[in-house]
């Protein structure tokens, strides 16, 4: 079985440096066919894992000794673990198919690049979520930032491209540096690098180092999620390909610190400030994005900011708490999530990379299959029942609500509040930009090519899994609860228990949901009320979120603007003062060596006099020495 | 004054005329035989030192072969003589100088320790079975580094001197 | 017996080795008198071996005075030394020689700074 464990990294790895050495110009059938197959060959190892019921820490050797300081390459197998790993190799293999249809305009040589890259990143997730010990999740946690960095910037020669993969990597390396500082406090304070000697290592009460430890952590996570206040990558970050941001940003990468929160449940659940923190980090990031992506027009902007705020659920739950609920929302999201995205990048697809939704429309008519699909995704987004989404966010909803503390009704009320309002935004994309009659700009006016079938397949997929995977945890309206059995050995019993009362809220956060999903429809559709009038209305407000709340501006304004300044400033006095010593030193030596060149007379009997001069003063030397 | 000491002074009288005669002559030719008998009474009082071995070694060596491979060369070149302007008009002085003040030293250095007579040496002492098991045994590495300089000096002195370019 | 090999040798009678050494000085300033004022690179080389020499003195004297053989040791790795120098010396003389007339060794200044 130690063999399988590192089977699921090995198979990635040499998908990674097969596409990208050995057949980078190659055949690109067979690149089509390794670059998701390894993936899913990992995901059959999942699988074998899973059906053994392996739940074990394998170290293969140790990878650093330095004294005390032991860190052995372990693969921590448990049933978190494989959860996650079964959604970054389940949901990332169908992405990975996904992008083989969706790629085919590229070259041969960035279409093997691509799925070097997606393979890379897959493979980089992998060591995340399998790490055993925190020097090992470091090294998947910056080797994501990096993959991400390389996708983000896929299309290399798009200026936008390459500012939009600096800034996320930026902010993934800020996280880093956080998650690192955390690291460091815990194997200072414990000793202790590997999980399963770390955590009975800890303490049982709170103090400043646990809390230290855990904010600094938070950090890395905060960053890799895209939560306030560096979330501001994410939107950029949809400059890559479809299917890239179906895997990085829904899917797979910004779940890792909602992943990290729930590894760390531990010393999450010993701290009372950090985990505080991190329930209301995600209460109003997700309240944040989802009123940004009210007036957001890019269906992909609008997406990512969703992700953002799904996110932010999840942030919600695990600070709560509830971590097989916010876990539950994680496989939910990346059901219904990566559907909306590969959904959308069809229709992408269709209309020439145009990715504006007021150009859209007649979707529904010219693309009835990827349309169905994109429907089954947004109703599961906007929570209704009986898609997946309804059941996951209720789940998250219901554990903050029976809480019963001041924390609980608060992130409740937030969280309600961001539910109605994802059910407005996620009528207004689907009504607006599939519902509603062609719009006269759309780049392709006559009948639209469906995807092929290797791009409809997988979609089609998700969707099924998106309708029917709620079934897993019905525990939203009174029912089984198999998600939280699986991850119980893992993360503990589920601590809280409902209330009667929850069923009433749930039955609320449903029926305004739908409520709100209806209203867009008299908005974009019937024109009972005009977005027009009410952009009039409230100019202001309008203004705050078509500016993200000026988040841009401000980092602009405190960091970017004061720090080239500081460059420029630098780069004068670099060059009147470093640039000028040094070449004085070069100047100065030169004519030192001019001078004392004249010593080179070219006489041997010159030479041979200084030496016996020399040597004559050294003996004079050692007489004295002798004789004194 | 016993016998070896009559032989001392013989052969340091001999030596030093013989130094006088390398550094004066003008002859390159009259330089190296002045040299050989240099080595020739040298060899003598190696020997007084009950220095057997490196007697030998100085008689068939140094002045047999190297002295040779000096005339040899003054054979090819033909004899030349120093000519034409002296350019380091400064040179013989400050050698002066400078020689002056390392005799100097060396007198003051030799004057400044007191030496005993030593005993009679053992009967082995400086003989070829002692030099060769010193040799053989604790100066090995020494040795067999002396005799990859050799190598190294002969393939030199054959890249050097070989003939076209 | 007058002149047995134990009776002619330093030890036997009140000869001590200073004045070896004051020998080996002499000579050894005379070799470098020899090579500081000579012209003649030839000379200046057989100068070298002068004082090559005086050092061996030296070396020799100091094995007897102390009754250790290493110092003999010594002197036969000094001639090796010696003669692996006279060696390559030589054949640079004679490389140059092929080239040009020298008659003196301040001609052969075309390193100079």
């Amino acid at each position: 079985m130690s063999l399988v464990a590192l089977l699921i990294l090995l198979f990635p790895a040499a998908g990674a440096v097969f596409l990208g050495v050995i057949n980078w110009r190659g055949s690109r059938l067979v690149n089509a066919v390794v670059g998701p197959g390894v993936v899913w060959a990992a995901f059959v190892c999942v699988l074998i894992l899973l059906a053994n019921n392996v739940n074990q820490d394998f170290t293969y050797w140790t990878w650093i000794r330095s004294g005390s300081f032991e860190v052995p390459f372990d693969i921590l197998i448990d049933h978190l673990s494989l959860f996650m790993c079964l959604v970054v190799t389940g949901v990332g293999g169908l992405i990975v198919t996904y992008a083989v249809g969706y790629m085919e305009h590229e070259t041969d040589g960035s279409y093997a690049r691509f799925f070097c890259y997606m393979d890379l990143f897959v493979l980089s997730m992998l060591i995340l979520v399998l790490a055993g010990n925190t020097v090992f999740l470091i090294v998947g946690w910056a080797a994501v930032g990096l993959s991400s960095y390389l996708l983000i910037g896929f299309y290399y020669w798009r200026r936008s491209a390459v500012i939009a993969a600096r800034k996320a990597f930026v902010m993934n390396v800020i996280g880093d540096i956080g998650m690192i500082l955390g690291a460091f406090v815990l194997f200072v304070s414990y000793h202790q690098v590997t999980y399963l000697k770390l955590f009975p290592a800890l303490p049982h009460s709170a103090d400043a180092t646990t809390e230290l430890a855990a904010f600094l952590l938070l950090v890395g996570g905060v960053a890799k999620s895209a939560q306030l206040p560096l979330h501001t990558w994410l939107p950029d970050a949809m400059e890559g390909p479809t299917p890239v941001s179906a895997l990085i940003h829904a899917a797979t990468m910004v779940t890792a610190g909602v992943y990290l929160v729930a590894r760390f449940h531990p010393l999450y659940d010993v701290t009372v400030y950090a985990h505080a923190a991190v329930a209301i980090i995600g209460a109003v990031s997700a309240l944040f994005a989802a009123s940004i992506a009210l007036v957001q027009t890019d269906i992909k902007r609008v997406l990512a900011y969703s992700t953002m705020s799904q996110i932010g659920y999840m942030f919600l739950a695990v600070g709560v708490g509830a971590y097989s609920a916010g876990l539950f929302h994680l496989l939910s999201h990346a059901f219904f999530k990566a559907l909306l995205f590969m959904a959308a990048g069809n229709v992408i697809h269709a209309l020439h990379d145009d990715q504006d939704m007021r150009h859209y429309g007649g979707l529904w008519n010219d693309m009835r299959r990827s349309s169905v699909t994109f429907l089954v995704g947004s109703l599961s987004l906007a929570g209704i029942i009986p898609f997946v989404g309804f059941f996951s966010k209720e789940n998250v909803l219901g554990e903050a609500f029976s809480r019963g503390d001041t924390l609980g009704y608060a992130v409740w009320l937030i969280g309600f509040v961001t539910a109605v309002l994802t059910g407005f935004y996620t009528g207004r994309m689907w009504w607006f930009a599939f519902w509603r009659p062609a719009s006269e700009e759309r780049p392709v006016a006559g009948h639209l090519h469906e995807a092929p079938l290797v791009m409809l397949v997988p979609v089609a997929i998700l969707a099924v899994l998106t309708t029917i995977g709620g079934f897993l945890q019905v525990k939203a309206i009174g029912g089984w609860a198999l998600v939280d059995d699986f991850l119980q050995p893992v993360l503990g019993a589920e601590r809280i228990r409902t209330q009667p009362l929850e069923y009433l809220a749930t039955l609320l956060t449903l029926v305004l949901a739908a409520l709100a999903f209806g209203a867009a429809y008299n908005f974009w559709i019937r024109g009972t009320w005009s977005p027009a009038d009410w952009r009039a209305r409230y100019a202001w407000g309008a203004r705050l979120l078509e500016h993200k709340y000026y988040f841009d501006e401000l980092y602009d304004w405190v960091f970017v603007r004061p720090l080239g300044r500081l460059a420029a400033l630098t780069d004068r006095e670099d060059r009147s003062l470093i640039d000028t010593g040094a070449v004085d030193v070069g100047t100065y030596t030169e004519r030192g060596a001019g001078t004392l060149s004249l010593t080179q007379t070219g006489f041997l009997r010159s030479y041979v006099l200084v030496f016996v001069a020399g040597a004559v003063i050294a003996a004079g030397l050692v007489l004295w020495r002798a004789l004194a | 004054m016993g016998p070896a000491t009559l032989v001392f002074w013989i052969a340091t009288l001999v030596a030093l005329g013989g130094g006088l005669g390398v550094v004066l002559f003008k002859e390159p030719i009259r330089n190296v035989l002045s040299l050989v008998v240099v080595m020739l009474s040298l060899a003598v009082l190696f020997l007084l030192l009950s220095a057997q071995f490196v007697f030998a070694v100085q008689v068939i060596v140094y002045a047999g072969a190297v002295m040779v491979l000096f005339l040899f060369v003054i054979l090819l070149l033909g004899p030349v003589r120093e000519q034409g302007t002296v350019r380091l008009p400064w040179q013989i002085f400050i050698s002066a100088v400078v020689i002056a003040a390392f005799a100097g030293f060396l007198v003051a250095m030799l004057r400044g320790v007191t030496y005993r007579t030593p005993g009679p040496a053992d009967p082995l002492f400086g003989s070829v079975q002692a030099i060769g098991a010193g040799l053989f045994t604790d100066y090995l590495f020494p040795f067999e580094l002396t005799s990859i300089l050799l190598l190294v000096a002969a393939i030199g002195a054959i890249y050097l001197s070989r003939g076209a370019r | 017996m007058l002149l047995d090999a134990s009776s002619f040798q330093v030890g036997s009678e009140q000869l001590d080795v200073s004045w070896f050494l004051l020998l080996a000085a002499a000579l050894f300033v005379l070799g470098a008198i020899g090579v500081l004022i000579r012209r003649n690179p030839l000379v200046m080389l057989i100068c070298i071996e002068l004082m090559l020499n005086a050092v061996n003195l030296t070396l020799v004297a100091f094995s007897r005075q102390l009754n250790n053989r290493e110092g003999q040791l010594f002197a036969l790795m000094t001639m090796t030394v010696a003669a692996a120098e006279a060696v390559v010396g030589l054949a640079i003389l004679v490389d140059i020689f092929r080239v040009r007339d020298l008659e003196d060794v301040d001609d052969l200044s075309e390193l100079r700074g």
